[in-house]
Formats: structure tokens, C-alpha cells, sequence
């Protein structure tokens, strides 16, 4: 089969060799006439070749004749290419070999491969040169692959470190191990050593994956020299071998295809003359000229200009989308190459500017001053900016941003002058010295002549308030949390906070001796009186401190202050579970609330001071009280807690509204004397005017003072309002409540009071206006209380 | 019952489409996507709510209008485009088969396009065209100036040159240019063609440093559009004053670097109906690129027409001007004065008088002035700009061909300098000859007696000034002083420098009495003003407190009455107070100097007012208080520029009395007059 097969392939071949002989008598001739005294030799050849080519399309074998007479140049030129190369000498003698006996022979050497074959059929001289090589054992070339070189240790490509610590280098083809080596690796004496020893030290080399010492043969060494050489490392390798020509312009006596010469090749083409008739008739048309160039339009030399805006103007609408870019911005005073002085940037500025990434450079470039126009170097970056302003024009997205023209001033509120709103207190008239810690709390007594500060020194001044005089000092065993005059004008009551107790004093002297006779009648009428057990549950009622000794805590701090007409009398001391923070008295002075925070359920307490009874108000804790107040008129009582002022209807016992200041922790609450209004100010440092009659969020919310508000307050004659805040300022406000619903309560800033000083991030801890007087009083962490007026 | 609305169907999302999605709809490359945008002028939007318009996703993304897409999608130049690709595909397949015929033949069918119409869609009106001129200009200046490279085509180069030349040309001729400044980075020029400012800036004459990461592909095709724009403008502007265009190039003057005289324009009617101009007046014999027949004729012509020119030239001028004002004069207040009898009318028209004739006297701000320049100056900017302005100019044989006159002319007024020291006065001819050749450039050159000897500034100055400057300062050698931007106008709070604001006095005479030492003239009045103030203030102040009062007494009862007035009124206590407070400012105002007390009392109210305006900001709404501190803020930022500014130039002043001792000293020659002076000044402004 393979044998036919070869056969098959043979005479394809042949037939392709006629081919290329039919196409080449035109080519041969040609040849011929180029060359016909140069190469006489070749010339007969070819014209012999081509009749041959003529006669040659049936059979295999060909002519004899030719074929002999073909064989003869070859061994010519056989001759002369074994004068070349001597390497070929026994090829000579293969020559002899009739070629007749190939067809045959190649069927016998099927070993040969088929390209071999085939090469040989399109060159005749190789064809012959071939047939006669008796063919070698077949060596697959292993040699590039060292894989299957003898080596006994059968570890493989991995790390030799691997085996540093073992004593085996690996392991033999039996899986037994390698041990290491007594040679081994030397250390560089021991190398010089047996460089002076060995007389073959000079050609070893050591094996670490065998860990032995390699001594390399003759010839490795000679391979190594042409390595170094540069040149190849097999000595036989001839990289200069004689270039074979497989493919050549001769014809072959035995073509490879024997096709017929298809009709394409001599009829003209229908395509072609397609084509050329569509040029004639281009140019018949006029639509080609021959010859003639065709002007260029963008060229600009012959590009006409016309008037293009010459006809009536038809207004295009862009469309309401269309934004034409902006002119670039003109040259400032700072680009001129001869700037005024003042424009030079120093070297600060300038060192500052080329700190400055490129892009956040308000200018790009740096004013420089030149002496005169001729020591203007030219600008380097004016490519670079060309460049920037187009690709500003198609890449830098457009918008229109509206530019706000209007004037500031028109933003600020038009508000009714201060002068036009006095009176209102304007300026520090009295500050009240003593208190060595934060005054935390004070109140001014009813009829406005005295004033009681606690303070967080453990003290409680009672002050003359006009002449500023300190008149009475008590001192207690904790900080002063607050002191509340009672409201009534017929008693001389004062609430004084000390952690878990209230002391109700009536302090006397500061009013007439009846009033003090009845506050002290009032405290003895009380103390007769027995607490119910809901009120002992809650809280312990004491009569403390007879007339004669005002307080028993002082004693022990200081020397009791003589007994004067200011010191204490008669006391009640009103003791809780926990420490109080707030105390509040209704308007008519029986009642009095304490806010005690931690205390849960109990943090609000109702005492009624005339029944001695004590109520809870709420069963449940809504969240931490912060502040309480009795409405000024109606039975409302609000509780203020971190988030939102409840109001509560005492009377049905019910929640009338819940105010929603949206702040987060509250801490301060006033109400209006005439009660529908409520302010409430906000650690967060905002002030909340609630119209309760409107609504549960606030009318207004301001946001004025830099730090927390500590208190707010309103004026109980007068339409004013103030807030006292950490950042040292109170602020008084003009807040005029009108009678008619339907006008909404103005509120304008009239002053600010800067008196106190922070301490400790605390500035005005409290502050109230007088009575009667549009005076304001705040006392601050530093230790003083003012008075403005 | 409407039929639902889906998501992304209406609204924003409708009116835009992303550069990927615009791309893929127009069917072309990127790089020719951004060709189309940028010759047909569309550009990217920012929408307004970018999470709406992609669909939810923020990612920075290009949007375009999706109806410039559509409108880009009937683009002739698109279907070029597409056409263009195909081109460079047969072609390179032609190459690579070393099909040369076929390639040659592509090569002569290249797909081109031209840009006639989108320069007519882009600026329907020619105002329009020249509203958007000044980029066009910048970009075509500079190419004028280019190498030539494998990026940058020989023919875009010559093209730049060509249109430049023209552009100056008509500007010259129109005298429409405006404003001129020499900055650190060019020279900026302002012209004004029908009532649009048109900027651009032309580099200083060095080779360009051309950097790398300048992509080519876009300038060139922004030249490409630019240079067709600025072409049709040019065609526009030259037949509306009936010039041929394009105008011939003489052929020989253009190799011999003469630079605009190089071109030759010619009027495009008949000879006798006087309206032919030519940018070189003196006619020399213009040969040109034609045969020599031709040549010959064109030089005739030339030569008639130059002479001819010349004397028609200053006919129509000297008749432009008597027109202008005849025109006033005659023609026009009579229809209005008749029309409208009001009394605004009249001041309307003196001032547009007034404005026209300053516009014709800056025209004609040279006129008269023939000038030289040395070989060391700028020679096409200055050429430009004098001639721009009615002046002759003539340059050195060095600078390039085509001056119109010698240097030893006797009509030279001005001579533009800028060397380090002034010339000596006789140069000895021996001494010129006994050095050697290469030396010879150094020897100071041949003064002049009767020649103005000036820098370059001083004739940018002059522009800008709207007159002609005093030389004092711009003399060969001496300091300059600064040069100013004219495009600043100082707003209220900036910082303006000295000389910002136009120096006063008579002008006209300058020029004739430079020759006397031009000290003296230019006082500081601002300094003078200062240092008077300083002086006067407390004597001023108490008398103006002894005088108020003496007057106190005897207002007291008039006070009532007016308090009294006021509350029948209805006004206000404070608002009454404010009232008579200004009344009391006028009132004293009248009196010799009432400015000081004022100012004095006013601190008192101001400090109220300040706190008055504090509590007010206190009820503020958020917003209104946030919009309000960001101008206060912006405002802050100037002011604090400008208070640097000012802070650097008195230390600066303190630092070197030395320098300015000179000029201080003659301008504080007489003392007494510099305390009039602001004296005088108040007496006025009160």
C-alpha cells in the first residue's frame, strides 16, 4: 500500500514538474536571449529541455537519451562540487549507478520519508546523490535531551538545601540513600590543596547533585573552549553548508503537474475590459482627465473663499441648550513683563507657588519684572496652554452656573432698632464678688432687694442687691445645686439644694418682721403636722435648726456668724433617696417640685407645703428630667426630659402636648408670664421658642451662641428674654408676646452681654432678671455674679 | 386612566447619552468622534442631577446632548470620515501588496473635506463669527510661528503666516486695533470690528519650545477649522473695503523677510473711484511671482498706484475726519433735537461726539510720528502696532527687507531703542573702519540730534494711554516705569497701582517739550496728598470741635422743634436720630472742612451699626447666613489680596528711598503746592 502510495505521489509531482516546464518555454527563451553569449552552456540546456517538455506528458520514464545526457552535465557538476567539499567523497563513486534502477530501488526504501522523496524528485541531481546513500541506523537524537544522562542520584530538579542537614545527598535508583561524600564540598584551603595535589584538580568540576567531583574528558574540554569561543560546541557542526537548491528556475524533464493549460490563459479577460470600459468611459464623459491632478480642497491656496455670510441672515436658533464657551480670561497687572513692584512675588511666595501642585495653582505662572523688552525670554509653555484651551473647548463639560449677584446687606433681616425697643439692660453695673467656686444657682428674693447664690464651694451669700454687700454666708457639707426664693410675697421662704436635701430657711430680716413671723408660724404649723405614709415613702419631712441656732452643718466648717437679723431661722429640711438638681415653686408658693434624675419613677416630686404632702406625679420615668415648671396660670405643670418638653394637664392628669424642640439634649426650659409661650434652650446651642397656641414644633429656632446654653430666662414685667451660655455671653432678646392670636410673637436681638469668663469650658451658668427692674443677673464659673442694667 | 411611565423614559434621562453610547450610535472611531465634536463645536454637558440621567449610577461619566448626537448623525464630514477609514484601509492593503498603481491612484481619489458649511451652521451671522475669534487667532499666531516637523505640516505653517499677514493687514488698515499689552507670556493685542473685541495673543518672535505631551492630532484639527474660519472672515473683511482677496504676495520681499509689506493688496473697483488702499504707500517697484510681462505691468501699476495711493490715502483721512464731525455737526442733532425736546438728549449726544472723537484721535494716534527701530527690537509687533495707528515706521536692512525709508531720513521723529546705554553722540567713521569686521555691530551707531530716542514700551504705553506718553522714563537706559495690563477694570475693592489711572495734563504739547527735562511734570499726587493729610488732620479737628460747639447753644431749641416735628410725624426715635445726624453731616458739610468730625462721630455710630448688623445676622435663616459668610468670605479674600498688595508696596517704599530719590526729589521740589493741593481738592469735593 505504502508503496503505491509513494508511486501516487511521484507522479503528482511529475505532473507538477510539466506545469512549471509549460509555463517556462517563454521563460527559457527569454533567458536565452538575455544571456546568449554569457552562458552558451545554459542556453543549449534549456533549448534542449524544451521540446523535451513537449513529448514528455505521458510517461514516467521519460526519454532515455535525455535522461543520459542530463546525468552526464551533472556529473560534471558533481565534480566540481566535490572539489569543494571533500566531505562527499564516496557520493562520487554512488554516481555510477544507473539511473534507471531508481524507480525500483526507491520502492525499496520505504524507510526514506516522503519530502525526502518528493525533494528528490523535483532536483535530479540529489535524486540520484540520495538513492545511493545506504541508509544509517536511525539515531533519534537524543542528545539535546540530557534527561536519561547516568546519574545515580534520583532526587530531580529540586533545592540541594533541601539535604543541607541530612547526612545523604539523596537517593540512588534503589531508593537507598546517597550518603555524602568525604570529598564533598571543600572549603578553599582544602581546594587549594588539592589544586597543588591533583594533577586533574584543574579540569574537575564539582557535581553537587552528586556531590563528587566530575573530571572532565578531552573532548568536554575542547566543547567548553568553542563555548567560550562563541561558536558551536559540536566541532563537526558546519554551519556553512552548501546552499541546496530545491527550487530553481530550470525547467524539469518531469514536471509535477501535468494539467492542461486552463483557457483563462488565452482568452482575454471579460473583467478587465469591464473595467477598462468604465474608465473610457469616465473619461469619455469627462469625469476623468487623463493625466491632470486633482486640486486638493483643503489646500487652502486653492481653496475660494466666498462670501459666506453674503445672503439674507437667517437668525439659527441654537437651541436653549446652547452654551458658548467663555473668552479665556484677559491678563492681569502680574503678566506684564514689567509688572509694578508690588506684583513680584518674594521668594516665600514664589517658593510657595512652586510647592503647589500644577493644577491647584491659582495662577500659572509667576510674575516676573524685566529691566526692558529685550531681556524677555520667550514663554515656554505657551504650546502647553494653546493646547489646554482646546482641550477645554470639546472635552471640559459645560453648565450654566448662576452667579449670585445680589447684595449681602439685602440678607440680613431688616429688624426694628434696639433704641426703639429700651428698656433692656445694657451694661454691667454691679459684679458680686465672694464665691470661690461655680455659681451654680442664685434667685432674688420677690420683692427684689436681696439675693441668695449657691455655689459649688459649699456656700449660700445672701446679697444686698443694690449696694452689692455680701449679707449673710451659710455654709454647707456639699456643693449648692440651687436656691429658689418662695414666689410669695408674704413669706421669707428660701429652698436651698444640698444633694439629697432641701432646706426650706425662712431667712429673716429680708422682709417685714410679720412676714417673718408668719413664715416662721408657717414652718412650726408644718412640723406639727404628720406625713401621710405615701409621703414618707417618698420623702422624709424634718423640722431642723431652731432660731436660735440657725445651722447645724456651719458649725463645724467656720465660726457660726454672730446671730443677726439675716441669719437663718426656722428651717425644714425635705430629705430624698437621691440627690436633687432642680427645684421649682408654683406661682403662689405652697407648692414646690424637686427634680431628682436619678431616681427613676420618683425623679419629679410634687410637695404641697401647708398639707405636708408629698406626690408622685407620674408612674413611669419618660426619660431623664432635666427641668420642671408650674405653668404661670393654669394647673399645667411641664417636664422637660433630654428630647421633649411634656406638657401636663394637672387638673384632668393628662399630657396636653409634647413640645419637640429636635434638639438632642435640652437644657433649659422657661415660660412666658403670660403662659402660651415657651422657650427652651439646648445644650446643642440652640434656642427653641415654642408658640403653644401654633403648633408642638418650635416658631423659631436660633442658633446664636458658640457654646451650650446653660439657662434661659424671660423677664416676668417686661418683653424681654435672655439666654446665658458657656461661651461667656448672655444674650438678651426683645420677645413681645402681642394679645391678638393672630399676630406672631416678634423677637428681636436687642443685646449681648459679654461679662463672664470661661472656666473650665464653662462660661454663665445662670441667669434671671430682676422682678421689677429690666435688670438681668448672671453668675458665672468664675466665681462672680453681675448685674446689668 | 394615563398609561404608566416607565423609569428612563422621559425627563433627563431622555435629553442625554453617554460619549460610549454616542460612539456607538455614530458608528465611528473614538479619535474621529472627537474630530466631529470638535469641528462641529459640540461638547460635553454636565446634567444637572447626574444619578437621574445614569440611571442611578454616579460613576464619572461624558455626557453629550443627545440632540447634538442626532445632529451630528446628517454630518457630510462624518460620511468623509467614514470614507477616509475606508480609504486608509484599501491603501494600506495596496501597500502591503505592493500594488503601487493601485495605491497611486487611491492616493489621487483621497476622500476630502471641506468645512464651508459648518464655518455658516457654527456663525450663522459674521458677528458671530467674530465674537469667537480670539481663540482662532491665538491658535493661528502660533502655528505662524512653528517649525515645520513631521507633526506640524509645512503647508499648515505657510497657510498660519498667510492669514496672519492678512488679518494685520486689515487691522492696519480699519485702525481698528484697541488695546496692546506686552506680557510675560506674548503680546496681547485687542481689536474692535463692528462693536466686538477681538483678543489674541502672538508669542514672543523665539522658537517655540515644543513639548511632548502635546497631542498634535487635536490642535491640527482645531487649525484645520480655525484656518477656514479665519479664512471666510478675512474674505469678508477685505470686500467691505474692497480689496482684493486674496492679496498677492511679492514674491522677492517675502524671501527677503520683509513680513506684511511683503503683501500686496489692491482695490477691487476702478482706480478713479477712490477707494483703493495699499499697505505700502510710497510705492516701490512691487515685482511679482508671475512671468515677466507680467511683472513688468504689476510694477507700473504698482508704481501709479502706489503714488496715487499715497495722496488719497491722507485726502480720504483728513475727509474721514471733517465727515465725522460734519456729520455731527450737521446732520444728525437736528432730527433729534427736534424730536425730543427734553434736556437728556443733549448730553447723550456730546458724549457719543466726544467718544467718537477720541476713538478718531487714538486712531490717529501716530499720525505725524515717523519712526525708526534698531535692529534689536521686536520689529513685526511694532510694525504692526505703528502702522496699526497712522504712524511710518522704516527698520534697519538687517531686521528684513522692505523699509520704506533710510535711516538718515530727516523725517524720523522717533527712534526705538533697546540697548543698555545710549549712543555717543559722534561716532568717528576712522574709528569704525580701524576695527575689525566682527566688531563693528558694537560700535555705537550715529545719534541723531533731532530724533526722540525711545524704548519699545513707551510706544505700548501710548496705546494704552489713548494719547501720547511724556518720554520721561522710557529713554535708552534709564528704569522703566511699569507696564500695566489695559484689560483690568479695578473693581471696588481691588488694588489699582500706580499710573493705573490716566496721568493728567495736556499731552498735546509733550512731544515738543520733551526736549525740555521732563522732571517736574509727573507729580505723585496720591503721595503729596498723603503726606499732607497727615499733617493737617488735628489741626482740622479741633477746630472743627471748637465750631461745633459754639454751634451746639444755639441749636438746642431748634432741636426741640425738630424732635417735636419728627414725633408728629410718626418717625421713629432712632430713625429721627439717623435723620438729624445726617442732616447735622450736610449741614456742617457746607462749612470749611466737616469731612474729619464726621468721620470721628461716625466711628460711635458705626461701632452701634456693627453691633446692630451682628444681632441682626444672629436671626438669620441657616441658608441665607450660609450664602452670606461664603461672600463675605470671597469679598474677605480680595480685600486680603489687595491689603497685601498694598502692605508690600509701602515696605517696598520704605526699603528704598534711594531709587525713588530722584523723581521724589523734583516732585517734592515745591512743597507748598503739594499742600494746596489736597486742600484745594476738599474745598471742591465738599
Amino acid at each position: 500500500m505504502k508503496g503505491s502510495r509513494s508511486q501516487q505521489k511521484r507522479k503528482a509531482a511529475a505532473l507538477a514538474e510539466q506545469e512549471d516546464s509549460v509555463v517556462s518555454p517563454l521563460e527559457t527563451a527569454m533567458t536565452a536571449l538575455a544571456g546568449a553569449g554569457a552562458d552558451s552552456d545554459a542556453a543549449v540546456h534549456s533549448s534542449d529541455q524544451a521540446p523535451d517538455a513537449g513529448d514528455s506528458g505521458d510517461s514516467d520514464g521519460g526519454d532515455e537519451s535525455a535522461e543520459d545526457e542530463e546525468d552526464e552535465e551533472e556529473e560534471e557538476e558533481g565534480d566540481e562540487l566535490n572539489d569543494e567539499s571533500g566531505d562527499e567523497d564516496d557520493d562520487s563513486e554512488l554516481d555510477e549507478i544507473d539511473p534507471d534502477e531508481w524507480p525500483s530501488s526507491s520502492e525499496d526504501s520505504e524507510a526514506d520519508s516522503e519530502s525526502d522523496e518528493t525533494a528528490a524528485a523535483r532536483d535530479p541531481t540529489v535524486k540520484v546523490l540520495r538513492r545511493k546513500v545506504p541508509y544509517p541506523e536511525i539515531d533519534p537524537v537524543y542528545d539535546a535531551d540530557d534527561s536519561d544522562e547516568e546519574t545515580t542520584n534520583t532526587i530531580g530538579n529540586v533545592p540541594k538545601e533541601w539535604y543541607e542537614d541530612f547526612p545523604h545527598v539523596g537517593y540512588s535508583i534503589d531508593g537507598k540513600p546517597i550518603m555524602k561524600g568525604t570529598e564533598g564540598k571543600k572549603d578553599q584551603l582544602d581546594e587549594f590543596l588539592s589544586l597543588q595535589d591533583d594533577p586533574n584538580a584543574w579540569r574537575s568540576v564539582y557535581d553537587d547533585v552528586e556531590d563528587k567531583d566530575i573530571v572532565l574528558t578531552k573532548e568536554e574540554l575542547e566543547m567548553v573552549k568553542r563555548i567560550q569561543k562563541g561558536e558551536f560546541p559540536d566541532a563537526t557542526s558546519n554551519p556553512y553548508e552548501d546552499q541546496v537548491e530545491w527550487f530553481s528556475s530550470q525547467t524539469l524533464a518531469t514536471p509535477l503537474s501535468a494539467a492542461p493549460e486552463p483557457k483563462r490563459r488565452f482568452v482575454p479577460s471579460k473583467w478587465e475590459a469591464q473595467r477598462i470600459m468604465h474608465i473610457v468611459r469616465a473619461i469619455r464623459s469627462g469625469r476623468v482627465v487623463p493625466g491632470a491632478k486633482k486640486p486638493k480642497t483643503t489646500d487652502l491656496h486653492n481653496q475660494n473663499f466666498f462670501d459666506i455670510w453674503g445672503d439674507a441672515i437667517e437668525p439659527v436658533d441654537r437651541g436653549i441648550m446652547h452654551i458658548a464657551a467663555p473668552k479665556q480670561a484677559l491678563p492681569h497687572h502680574d503678566e506684564s513683563y514689567n509688572p509694578p513692584e508690588e506684583y513680584v512675588p518674594t521668594e516665600a511666595e514664589a517658593a510657595e507657588w512652586k510647592a503647589l501642585d500644577a493644577a491647584d495653582r491659582p495662577k500659572n505662572y509667576l510674575p516676573r519684572k524685566h529691566e526692558n523688552l529685550r531681556s524677555v525670554p520667550g514663554y515656554d509653555r505657551f504650546i502647553q496652554e494653546r493646547f489646554d484651551r482646546c482641550l477645554d473647548l470639546y472635552l471640559c463639560p459645560r453648565v450654566i452656573k448662576k452667579k449670585m449677584n445680589i447684595d449681602p446687606e439685602s440678607l440680613i433681616p431688616k429688624l426694628p432698632n434696639p433704641r426703639d425697643l429700651l428698656p433692656f439692660p445694657t451694661q454691667l453695673a454691679i459684679t458680686f464678688k465672694g464665691h470661690k467656686g461655680r455659681i451654680r444657682s442664685f434667685s432674688i428674693d420677690p420683692t427684689g432687694q436681696y439675693m441668695a447664690s449657691g455655689s459649688d464651694d459649699r456656700t449660700v451669700r445672701l446679697w444686698d442687691l443694690l449696694s452689692g454687700r455680701c449679707v449673710n454666708v451659710w455654709t454647707f457639707d456639699e456643693g449648692v445645686a440651687s436656691v429658689v426664693w418662695n414666689p410669695s410675697k408674704s413669706l421669707s421662704l428660701l429652698a436651698i439644694v444640698v444633694g439629697p436635701k432641701v432646706n426650706l430657711v425662712s431667712v429673716p430680716g429680708v422682709a417685714g418682721p410679720e412676714i417673718t413671723a408668719a413664715t416662721e408660724a408657717l414652718i412650726n404649723h408644718i412640723a406639727t403636722l404628720q406625713s401621710s405614709p405615701t409621703t414618707a415613702a417618698l420623702c422624709q419631712w424634718m423640722r431642723t435648726g431652731p432660731a436660735a441656732a440657725p445651722v447645724e452643718a456651719a458649725s463645724d466648717a467656720e465660726a457660726p456668724p454672730p446671730p443677726t437679723r439675716f441669719s437663718a431661722g426656722a428651717r425644714l429640711v425635705l430629705t430624698f433617696d437621691k440627690a436633687v438638681t432642680y427645684l421649682t415653686w408654683h406661682r403662689k408658693g405652697d407648692y414646690l417640685s424637686t427634680v431628682s434624675p436619678d431616681a427613676n419613677t420618683r425623679a419629679v416630686l410634687i410637695h404641697q407645703l401647708t398639707k405636708r404632702v408629698t406626690q408622685n406625679p407620674f408612674k413611669t420615668a419618660k426619660g431623664l428630667v432635666q427641668r420642671v415648671t408650674f405653668h404661670p396660670t393654669k394647673p399645667f405643670f411641664f417636664v422637660a426630659t433630654q428630647r421633649y418638653v411634656r406638657v401636663y394637664n394637672l387638673a384632668s392628669q393628662k399630657l396636653a402636648t409634647k413640645l419637640q424642640p429636635s434638639t438632642k439634649w435640652i437644657s433649659s426650659l422657661a415660660v412666658h408670664p403670660q403662659g402660651d409661650n415657651v422657650i427652651v434652650g439646648t445644650y446643642d446651642k440652640r434656642l427653641a421658642w415654642f408658640d403653644m397656641d401654633l403648633s408642638s414644633k418650635p416658631y423659631k429656632t436660633l442658633r446664636y451662641h458658640k457654646q451650650a446654653i446653660r439657662n434661659v430666662s424671660f423677664h416676668p414685667r417686661y418683653p424681654l428674654f435672655a439666654s446665658a451660655s458657656d461661651d461667656g455671653n448672655v444674650n438678651v432678646f426683645h420677645g413681645m408676646v402681642y394679645s391678638d392670636l393672630l399676630m406672631n410673637p416678634l423677637i428681636v436681638p436687642v443685646k449681648t452681654l459679654r461679662a463672664h469668663q470661661t472656666v473650665d469650658g464653662l462660661g454663665v451658668l445662670h441667669c434671671e432678671f430682676h422682678p421689677t427692674q429690666p435688670w438681668i443677673i448672671s453668675s458665672g464659673a468664675d466665681g462672680t455674679l453681675k448685674l446689668f442694667s | 386612566m394615563g398609561t404608566k411611565v416607565k423609569k428612563g423614559e422621559k425627563g433627563a434621562v431622555t435629553n442625554y447619552i453617554t460619549r460610549a453610547q454616542a460612539v456607538k450610535k455614530l458608528q465611528i472611531s473614538l479619535a474621529h468622534f472627537r474630530r466631529l465634536c470638535i469641528l462641529k463645536g459640540v461638547y460635553p454637558r454636565e446634567p444637572r442631577n447626574k444619578k437621574k440621567v445614569g440611571k442611578g449610577s454616579t460613576a464619572p461619566r461624558t455626557y453629550y446632548y443627545r440632540k447634538d448626537i442626532q445632529f451630528l448623525l446628517h454630518e457630510p464630514v462624518l460620511h468623509k470620515l467614514r470614507e477616509q477609514k475606508i480609504f486608509a484601509r484599501k491603501l494600506s492593503k495596496a501597500i502591503a501588496k505592493q500594488e503601487w498603481t493601485q495605491a497611486k491612484t487611491l492616493e489621487a481619489n483621497r476622500p476630502e473635506y471641506t468645512l464651508d458649511h459648518i464655518i455658516k451652521e457654527r456663525y450663522p451671522t459674521f458677528v458671530d463669527a467674530l465674537r469667537d475669534m480670539d481663540d482662532a487667532l491665538s491658535m493661528i499666531f502660533l502655528f505662524a510661528t512653528l517649525p515645520a516637523t513631521d507633526k506640524i505640516k509645512s503647508e499648515h505653517v505657510r497657510t498660519c503666516q498667510r492669514l496672519c499677514a492678512e488679518f494685520q493687514h486689515y487691522i492696519m488698515i480699519s485702525r481698528s486695533l484697541r488695546k496692546v499689552f506686552l506680557s510675560i507670556k506674548g503680546i496681547y493685542y485687542q481689536a474692535e470690528i463692528k462693536g466686538q473685541n477681538i483678543t489674541w495673543i502672538v508669542p514672543f518672535q523665539f522658537s517655540q519650545h515644543v513639548p511632548t505631551d502635546v497631542d498634535f492630532r487635536v490642535m491640527s484639527t482645531f487649525l484645520e477649522l480655525y484656518e477656514t474660519l479665519i479664512g471666510f472672515v478675512n474674505f469678508k473683511l477685505y470686500s467691505e473695503l474692497n480689496i482684493v482677496y486674496p492679496p498677492k504676495i511679492d514674491e522677492e520681499r517675502d524671501s527677503g523677510a520683509a513680513g506684511l509689506t511683503a503683501y500686496i493688496l489692491e482695490s477691487s473697483v476702478e482706480k478713479d473711484t477712490l477707494k483703493a488702499l495699499v499697505a505700502q504707500a510710497d510705492g516701490d517697484s512691487a515685482v511679482v511671482k508671475a512671468g515677466k510681462g507680467q511683472r513688468k505691468k504689476t510694477r507700473q501699476r504698482m508704481a501709479s498706484l502706489g503714488e496715487k495711493l499715497a495722496e488719497m490715502e491722507e485726502d480720504e483721512e483728513a475727509h474721514d475726519v471733517d465727515a465725522a464731525e460734519d456729520e455731527m455737526d450737521t446732520d444728525i442733532p437736528q432730527p433729534i433735537v427736534a424730536a425730543t425736546t427734553e434736556e437728556e438728549v443733549v448730553p447723550t449726544l456730546d458724549a457719543w461726539k466726544a467718544k467718537e472723537s477720541e476713538l478718531t484721535g487714538l486712531q490717529n494716534l501716530f499720525k505725524g510720528c515717523v519712526f525708526w527701530m534698531s535692529r534689536e527690537v521686536p520689529r513685526y509687533a511694532l510694525e504692526f502696532v505703528i502702522r496699526a495707528f497712522g504712524g511710518e515706521v522704516g527698520w534697519d536692512a538687517s531686521s528684513g527687507a522692505g523699509s520704506p525709508y533710510a535711516e538718515d531720513d530727516t523725517r524720523i521723529t522717533h527712534q526705538i531703542v533697546d540697548r543698555p546705554q545710549p549712543a555717543t553722540i559722534t561716532p568717528s567713521s576712522d574709528a569704525a573702519a580701524s576695527t575689525s569686521a566682527s566688531t563693528a555691530p558694537a560700535v555705537a551707531p550715529k545719534r541723531y540730534d533731532r530724533r526722540e530716542y525711545l524704548q519699545p514700551q513707551w510706544v505700548f504705553d501710548c496705546v494704552n494711554a489713548k494719547k501720547i506718553v511724556r518720554t520721561a522714563g522710557y529713554h535708552p537706559g534709564e528704569t522703566l516705569p511699569p507696564h500695566l495690563s489695559p484689560f483690568v477694570s479695578a473693581g471696588e475693592h481691588d488694588y489699582v497701582p500706580d499710573g493705573a489711572m490716566d496721568v493728567s495734563g495736556d499731552e498735546e504739547d509733550a512731544l515738543e517739550s520733551s526736549e525740555v527735562p521732563a522732571d517736574a511734570m509727573e507729580v505723585d499726587e496720591d503721595e503729596g496728598e498723603l503726606v499732607a493729610d497727615s499733617d493737617d488732620e488735628e489741626e482740622e479737628d479741633e477746630d472743627e470741635e471748637d465750631a461745633a460747639a459754639e454751634d451746639d447753644d444755639e441749636d438746642e431749641e431748634a432741636l426741640h422743634q425738630a424732635e417735636l416735628a419728627a414725633e408728629a410725624a410718626g418717625l421713629s426715635f432712632s430713625a429721627y436720630l439717623q435723620q438729624q445726624a445726617s442732616n447735622n453731616a450736610a449741614g456742617k458739610g457746607n462749612k470749611k472742612a466737616a469731612a474729619k468730625p464726621a468721620a470721628k462721630k461716625q466711628t460711635a455710630a458705626e461701632a452701634e451699626a456693627a453691633e446692630r448688623k451682628e444681632l441682626a445676622i444672629m436671626m438669620m435663616s441657616k441658608k441665607d447666613k450660609h450664602l452670606y459668610n461664603k461672600i463675605q468670605f470671597g469679598k474677605q479674600r480680595k480685600e486680603d489680596a489687595a491689603a497685601k498688595l498694598r502692605e508690600k508696596k509701602e515696605t517696598l517704599r520704605k526699603q528704598q528711598p534711594a531709587p525713588v530719590a530722584t523723581p521724589a526729589s523734583k516732585k517734592r521740589g515745591p512743597p507748598a503746592s503739594g499742600k494746596k493741593q489736597p486742600a484745594a481738592k476738599k474745598g471742591k469735593s465738599a
